[in-house]
């Protein structure tokens, strides 16, 4: 039996579609079956960071109306034998699906799959409702901002009206030059906020550009540290220990040292 | 027959909104809908016959059609020709880089790791069995290539 995650924000552009499809990639990249489902009906972004928009057939909705069986609309990841991508419909919009619908679809999957990830909607409305209906724990993205921050505020409020109970953090997109300039919120800052636990920080990374206008999940890329937060992400979902990341940029010798290529 | 503009075919056209109510007769000509604006993402088109776009098809935009699609413009979203099971359908589009594209029963997308994005009209039909992509000759050009 597996477990139903939802990346959630409140905030749009905050990073839960590239969180999802990370998270998903990463652990299909150390052998778990995972299922990544794009609840986000109306603006699906998730094919499209994973490369595998052209191969849409059948979608969520297709599958909550009885259109078609659930193992049609499930697209196999063309890198990872382990990765499902359960597609959201673009032409329909968030009333299509409601929360009973979802929590069936959840129970369904999770037979299945050692992870189920649902890719949430930004806003509060019924897209939102729907992502965590049957969801077992939540992930709330968000980034050093004051509006994102506020907003994720709301989220875990609303998540824990909803019995969704200790949600974990992720804090995406930190600079640490500007945190120690004081010109950023640093992680302290915001988890005197929320007060909740963190189990990931995503430093600003030109990498993520890159990777997912390409289609390829950061996550593996071994040498960028996006990709590592990532990777370290994914270790503590599977209950592992693993420290936090420095975050200090390297210091002028240590670069200086890599371009005349001592490592 | 006249085309009216605006949103008063909106039980053909999908997220658009909400329109007027349809007068079948201004828009449907021998079966054939013209469709004379860009589809946009999350857009998309059902029509019972043909379809005929002055505009492009933008990815994430859909157009299904019993008969043939021509695309005006640059076709990148999905479409559908032949949706009820015409094997003779069609796509015809000035560029023709579709997300994917069906016909009846045959669904098809472009090969992962090339971009062959031509520059010129092509046409998609099913040929012994496979959907295949030709370049759209006309008389044009083969005069253009005889003066050259």
């Amino acid at each position: 039996m597996g477990e139903v995650f939802v990346v959630t924000s409140g905030k749009g552009g905050v990073g839960k579609t590239t969180t999802t499809a990370n998270i998903g990639a990463g652990l299909a990249s150390v052998g778990k079956k995972v299922v990544l489902v794009d609840a986000d009906i109306g603006l699906r972004n998730l094919d499209v960071v994973l490369g595998l928009e052209n191969r849409i057939v059948f979608d969520i909705v297709d599958v909550t109306s009885g259109n078609c069986r659930l193992r049609q609309a499930l697209i196999k990841d063309k890198r990872l034998d382990g990765l499902h991508l359960l597609p959201a419909a673009q032409t329909k919009d968030k009333s299509a699906v409601n929360p009973d619908q979802m929590r069936t679809l959840c129970a369904e999957l999770k037979k299945d799959f050692d992870y189920v990830v649902i890719d949430c909607p930004a806003g509060i409305e019924q897209g939102f409702r729907n992502a965590i209906a049957g969801a077992d724990k939540a992930i709330v993205v968000t980034t050093p901002e004051v509006s994102a921050v506020r907003d994720a505020d709301r989220i875990i409020g609303l998540l824990e009206a909803a019995e969704l109970r200790d949600p974990k953090l992720i804090i995406n997109r930190i600079r640490p030059k500007m945190v120690r300039q004081g010109d950023m919120m640093s992680i302290e800052d915001i988890i005197d906020i929320l007060a909740v636990d963190l189990i990931g920080v995503i430093p600003e990374d030109e990498m993520i550009v890159i990777t997912t206008n390409r289609g390829e999940p950061v996550v593996l890329d071994q040498s960028s540290r996006s990709g590592q937060a990532y990777r370290n992400i994914n270790q503590r979902i599977m209950g592992e220990e693993v420290p936090m990341m420095n975050l200090e940029e390297e210091g002028f010798f240590k670069k200086l040292r890599k371009i005349i290529g001592l490592k | 027959m006249a085309y009216s503009k605006g949103n008063s075919h909106s039980d053909i056209l999908s997220g658009f909104g909400q329109g007027l109510p349809l007068d079948q007769e201004d828009l449907v000509d021998e079966n054939t809908i013209l469709v004379q604006r860009t589809l946009r993402s999350g857009q998309s088109i059902r029509y019972n016959g043909n379809v005929v776009v002055l505009g492009d098809i933008n990815p994430g935009a859909e157009i299904s059609a019993t008969g043939n699609v021509i695309v005006m413009g640059a076709l990148r979203g999905v479409v559908h020709a032949g949706a009820g099971g015409d094997e003779k359908a069609v796509v015809l589009a000035f560029r023709l880089q579709p997300t994917q594209l069906r016909i009846s029963n045959h669904i098809t997308r472009p090969p992962d790791n090339e971009s062959l994005d031509a520059d010129h009209p092509e046409m998609a039909r099913i040929r012994d069995g496979v959907v295949t992509i030709e370049v759209f000759q006309t008389g044009l050009n083969e005069r253009v290539s005889a003066n050259k």
